[in-house]
């Protein structure tokens, strides 16, 4: 629901930005040779529509002057063979437009999603996933549809008109001047209007966005409105919103109801000067009668093209913002990624992490608040670190960067003494396995999502992974087993139950480092005592780091680190810790109580 | 709905009006090229030729072309003022109708049942108060008035073409049945095409949202390259369904326009024939030429337009059903003699209530709170605390028992009336996608803003409030600031106590407030005791010990109720639960943590 309010907020832009189109234009160069029929199919199909009247006034002229001696036959073969030329044409020009499109459409898609794969996470937290998402779909189809269509029309356009031209100064050029004299009025008024159903037509999406948002917004607080008894309020509030997008659309109609008469009517100023002027010229006998048809025709015609050009130029105004966001997405350089020296680097990277580092860290999503302070933590290899402490008071953070999904504004993380920016990102993340507490899963069965951990594993090994944290017991009672599909996002599964298999993955993965975030919070208490003794023995040899919610998690780590407000507050083990009565104590506590009361309390 | 009607009418006269003058300039051409260029006398009907000799004698005069030229300006003015018009009201109607049936959805969204939600899909529901209104609104303002056109033109061109020349109107219609024909077997054949076209559209944004909305799953098992070939397939398989769209659309415009050429083939060399033959005029000819022209369009669009039926009809159903579900009912005869501000005083007897057809959720509750005093509710996740919540606010309704406030039967209450008798803070607040002053004056519109500060002061936020960009003027959700869960749950009290009313209910109202702060909440909640019958859900003791009573429910039935000190003094959930946390003030917290150690 929410990419739709991501799309075309930024003002339509009034000057081209040429340097950015011809970057946008590169991605077209694999289709250099469909570009190139495209445009030869244009011409001949203007030929083709220019040919038509030209025919026309054979034929008229073939009947009127000589009817006794007309001879059809030679005008129908032309007719034919403009005909023939027309479909094969009409199809050439359709596929290879389409070629262009989709093709395109594909790459940058292709270009942009990669991108967003070597991205560092302070991008994304600065992005909704709902705006990265209109950029690769809404912004790569607008732009995909301009490199086909637009130039396909632009060059049928420009074709078409001076074909035109040229046919009516060949038949009779004083009669073409003076039909001409519409072609300025009606390129103005194409072109007018065209910008005025952007801008109109954007107000109509935002304001039905706002629609939208405000229907979203009825039916996930429709319990708190029953409570507040806002439904007369809110009514009220949404007939405004409804009122404006009335009001939009109505506008938007307008454009559209007054453009296309007013070109027609144009248009037919233009027969009328052929018809008066060039029915003179008929009767004087200086033109035939063929002739002056072939002018009413032109000139009834002249809308059509100048229409599309118009479109066209509208349309790639309309997708500058477009193009400049996704160029925008492709230019961007990653904030973390291996330094030119480490990339050049041949020297083989260690096989193992050992002793692990921090080092005097500070580090601030934003640097002007700072989330960790100083921090300075030292694990030896095979210690189980334990994270507690008061919700934003760090320990995430202090995950993430030791993940290098965010580096330290200040200070190093070293991994066996050495700073890890002087380390490959892939090799320090390939040695590690990650598990949140929201365990994103993909679409898919069970048994794809637990193979995400390593792709190459076999079943049985996606088998025994579960085994260890007991995640085949519930798997097992699925009707499907292993080939259950687990729905969008999950949706198919518990919490619990995705928890259970964000577990499975992460240990097929085998990482020499476990990170745990809130990893098992919404397991059951039977399972959880299960699951415990599982990880307990995956977790034996390797460095990990927990953070819990779950007090038998935490009591069994080598160490206990009590964060808040960004510093160490207090660390030991869980006898020294409650011994001193401090943080830590107060909230073992409090969680005691709650852990009791969750869990369906004795 | 006789405006719309009214306007919808007009539109369709202006079509009518404006298909009338499209065809008058084929027959003006006919009659210049004729009788003006051609100089032979007008077949047309007496009284324009009437007319014409009252102008210029018998003869059509050259230097009256200009007349003719006029009255082709003329026409196309007219048809084009038309055509705006019936544009201007088709919109007008269409759009208006839009509006009231998106109105009619937004009131009827807020009056169904809770339990219509509980099955309900909010993106699906969603979608048809959005696009399928979009497809109907379209359909409207478009389709049907090109339908129109076609019904229009049929009825002008019908007598102006046979009159001309029968023979030379079937030559120049022959093929628009085929064309029609062809389009609309076309477009129900190429439907599979384009679902699969949008389904390979869909699957590829879910392959990249789940990629988005993943991205940390994704780097922490190092599978960007895995994620990029499984992207690949999907673009692949979008490209190749799109191509395959494309490949069909070049059979379709391609033979279409053939179709198109010949039909123009057959009207131009039948006429020219005819015309070699003295048949006919060369007029009439090019009379016939235009005509056909400005019936090809619509007819190359009825294929499309007769597609988009079935679309526009599935939608207005789907709209309908939302329109005809039952909302939430009231009592027929409504109370006159209720105060405007109840007591509080709240009984529940033998309170029985199931979710449709599963297991009772709650079973036989009675408890009895007096006015101004504090209830605590404490027991397990899942053991019907909320319930209670929602069976007070007439949220749903009970199956058996009674509930009483201030002696009245709340079924006999009206929903509304209840609600507005109650403040609740649930354990996630919603906040509306309004400024934070807007959410916490939702209960009391009118209040001050000093009443609201001292509301936000009691629930200790308005100091963070202050820190926002805009104070109070700071927008709240996506494209605004975005609250912690202990934020929100404090706005929504302040948004509660503002309300004043005489039920207060906190559910689980403090569970991501800070132990610290959610202290002198409470105490600036005891220091106001008395002034609203309270009802609190809580986990931790501190807040249970100053409830006046305390009931303990499980599996949906009261267990234990009374005092703290009774409670304690009884063995059970409650004295367990003190036991454990070692209140505050019970002097023996380091062997109470020794006990805990070895408990579990």
């Amino acid at each position: 629901m929410n990419a739709i309010a991501y799309h075309d907020d930024d003002p339509v832009a009034r000057r081209f930005d040429w340097s950015l189109w011809r970057k946008v234009l590169a991605f077209g160069r694999p289709f250099k040779r469909w570009f190139a029929l495209l445009c030869m199919v244009a011409i001949v199909l203007a030929g083709c529509e220019v040919a038509l009247p030209l025919i026309i006034a054979a034929v008229i002229d073939e009947v009127t002057i000589d009817p006794a001696n007309a001879r059809l036959g030679p005008h129908m073969l032309v007719f034919a063979v403009v005909c023939g030329a027309n479909l094969v044409c009409v199809w050439l020009f359709i596929y290879s437009a389409g070629q262009i499109a989709t093709g395109v459409g594909y790459h940058i898609r292709d270009v942009s999603f990669r991108k967003l794969q070597e991205l560092d996470f302070a991008y994304f937290d600065r992005r909704p996933v709902g705006w990265l998402m209109a950029r690769l779909t809404s912004d790569c189809n607008g732009l995909a549809r301009i490199m086909g269509w637009a130039l396909l029309d632009a060059v049928w356009g420009t074709a078409m008109i001076i074909g035109i031209v040229i046919a009516m100064l060949i038949l009779h050029w004083k009669l073409a001047l003076a039909v001409l004299v519409i072609v300025p009025p009606l390129a103005f008024i194409c072109r007018h209007y065209q910008f005025r159903l952007l801008i109109s037509s954007r107000a109509v999406r935002k304001a039905n966005s706002h629609v939208t948002a405000a229907f979203n917004e009825s039916i996930m607080g429709v319990r708190t409105t029953k409570a507040l008894v806002r439904e007369r309020r809110n009514f009220e509030e949404f007939e405004q919103t409804s009122t404006r997008m009335y009001d939009d659309s109505i506008l938007n109609s307008l454009y559209a109801a007054a453009f296309l008469p007013l070109t027609t009517t144009l248009c037919a100023a233009g027969v009328g000067i052929a018809l008066w002027y060039g029915g003179v010229q008929v009767i004087t006998g200086s033109m035939t009668l063929g002739t002056l048809v072939a002018f009413l025709s032109f000139a009834g015609h002249l809308a059509n093209p100048i229409q599309e050009m118009a479109r066209t130029i509208t349309l790639i105004q309309g997708a500058q913002a477009s193009a400049e966001r996704i160029q925008g997405l492709i230019d961007t350089e990653p904030a973390i990624a291996d330094s030119p020296d480490v990339a050049a680097s041949t020297q083989p990277e260690p096989d193992a992490i050992g002793r692990i580092d921090f080092h005097e860290v500070t580090f601030g999503y934003n640097p002007d608040a700072p989330v960790l302070r100083d921090f300075t933590l030292t694990v030896e290899p095979g210690q189980t670190i334990a994270f507690v402490g008061p919700t934003g008071g760090g320990k995430s953070t202090v995950a993430a960067l030791l993940c290098r999904f965010y580096e330290p504004t200040r200070g190093q993380v070293m991994l066996d003494g050495i700073d890890y920016r002087q380390r490959r990102i892939a090799w320090l993340q390939s040695k590690l396995g990650i598990v949140l507490q929201t365990p994103h899963l993909f679409s898919g069965s069970i048994r794809e999502n637990i193979r995400y951990g390593r792709t190459d594993a076999s079943d049985d090994e996606v088998a025994h992974a579960s085994r260890v944290v007991n995640a085949d017991a519930f798997i097992s009672d699925l009707p499907d087993g292993y080939d259950t599909e687990v729905g969008e996002g999950g949706s198919q599964l518990s919490t619990g139950q995705k928890q259970l298999v964000a577990l499975a993955r992460a240990i097929l993965a085998d990482p020499q480092i476990f990170v745990m975030d809130e990893a098992t919070s919404s397991v059951d208490t039977e399972t959880e005592q299960l699951l415990q003794a599982g990880i307990e023995r995956v977790l034996g040899s390797r460095t990990s780091f927990v953070i819990a919610h779950r007090l038998s998690t935490i009591r069994n780590a080598d160490r206990i680190v009590v964060i808040d407000d960004g510093r160490i507050v207090e660390q030991g083990s869980h006898a020294e810790l409650l011994k001193r009565d401090g943080r830590y104590a107060e909230l073992y506590r409090q969680h005691f109580v709650e852990e009791h009361l969750l869990s369906g309390a004795g | 709905m006789r405006g719309r009607r009214l306007l919808y009418a007009m539109a369709i006269v202006s079509l009518l009006v404006a298909s009338a003058f499209s065809f008058a300039a084929p027959l003006i051409l006919k009659v210049t090229i004729d009788g003006v260029i051609g100089q032979r006398p007008i077949d047309a009907p007496r009284w324009v030729q009437g007319l014409f000799e009252s102008i210029s004698g018998s003869l059509m005069l050259p230097r009256y072309l200009w007349v003719f030229a006029s009255l082709l300006l003329a026409a196309a003015v007219a048809e084009g003022t038309f055509t705006y018009l019936k544009g201007r009201w088709s919109a007008f109607a269409a759009e208006a109708i839009a509006r009231h049936v998106r109105d009619h959805l937004y009131d009827k969204l807020q009056h169904l049942p809770c339990r219509y939600y509980d099955d309900a899909e909010t993106g699906d529901l969603v979608q048809r108060c959005t696009s399928d209104v979009e497809t109907v609104r379209m359909f409207l303002a478009t389709q049907v008035v090109e339908l129109a056109r076609v019904a229009a033109n049929l009825v002008v061109v019908v007598p102006i073409v046979l009159w001309l020349d029968w023979k030379m109107a079937i030559a120049a219609t022959a093929v628009m049945p085929i064309i029609v024909i062809f389009a609309i077997v076309f477009f129900l054949k190429v439907k599979r095409s384009f679902k699969a076209a949008d389904e390979a559209e869909g699957s590829l944004t879910s392959v990249i949202q789940e990629n988005l909305t993943g991205i940390r799953v994704v780097r922490a098992f190092a599978n960007q390259a895995f994620e990029c070939g499984k992207f690949d397939v999907r673009n692949s398989d979008h490209r190749d369904k799109d191509r395959h769209l494309y490949t069909v659309f070049c059979w379709y415009w391609s033979i279409s326009d053939a179709l198109v050429f010949a039909q123009m083939g057959l009207a131009l060399f039948a006429g020219a024939y005819w015309v070699a033959n003295g048949r006919i005029t060369i007029g009439t000819l090019v009379a016939f030429w235009m005509i056909m022209g400005i019936l090809i369009w619509p007819v190359r669009q009825m294929g499309r337009i007769l597609s988009l039926l079935g679309k526009a009809l599935v939608s207005l159903q789907r709209v309908n059903e939302v329109l005809a579900a039952t909302v939430e009912s009231d009592p027929s005869e409504p109370h006159h003699d209720l105060p405007r501000r109840l007591d509080g005083g709240l009984v529940f007897e033998d309170v029985c209530f199931s979710h449709a057809k599963e297991s009772p959720v709650v079973r036989g509750v009675s408890f009895a709170v007096a006015p101004g005093e504090t209830l605590a509710i404490l027991g397990p996740s899942g053991s019907g605390k909320s319930t209670i919540v929602n069976l007070l606010l007439r949220l749903y309704d009970y199956d058996a028992g009674h509930i009483t406030v201030d002696g009245f039967q709340l079924s006999r209450l009206p929903r509304q009336y209840v609600r507005s008798q109650i403040g609740v803070v649930m354990q996630e607040p919603f906040l509306y996608s309004k400024t934070v002053r807007d959410n916490v004056k939702l209960g009391r519109h009118e209040a001050r803003d000093e009443e609201m500060i001292h509301a936000t002061q009691l629930a200790a936020v308005h100091e963070s409030i202050e820190q926002f960009d805009s104070g109070y003027d700071t927008l709240v959700g996506e494209r605004g600031v975005t609250l912690s869960g202990g934020q929100r749950q404090r706005i929504a009290l302040a948004r509660a106590l503002l309300q004043q009313p005489p039920i207060l209910i906190l559910d689980d109202a403090f569970s991501a407030v800070d132990t610290h702060t959610e202290a002198r909440i409470t105490e600036a909640l005891r220091q106001r005791a008395g002034r609203y019958t309270t009802l609190v859900i809580a986990h931790r003791l501190s807040t249970l010990r100053q409830a006046d009573k305390v009931i303990v429910i499980e599996d949906g039935a009261i267990t234990q109720s009374g005092t703290h000190d009774e409670l304690i003094a009884a063995d059970g959930l409650y004295r367990r639960l003190w036991r454990i946390q070692g209140g505050p003030d019970s002097g023996s917290g380091a062997g109470n943590k020794q006990g805990d150690g070895s408990q579990s």
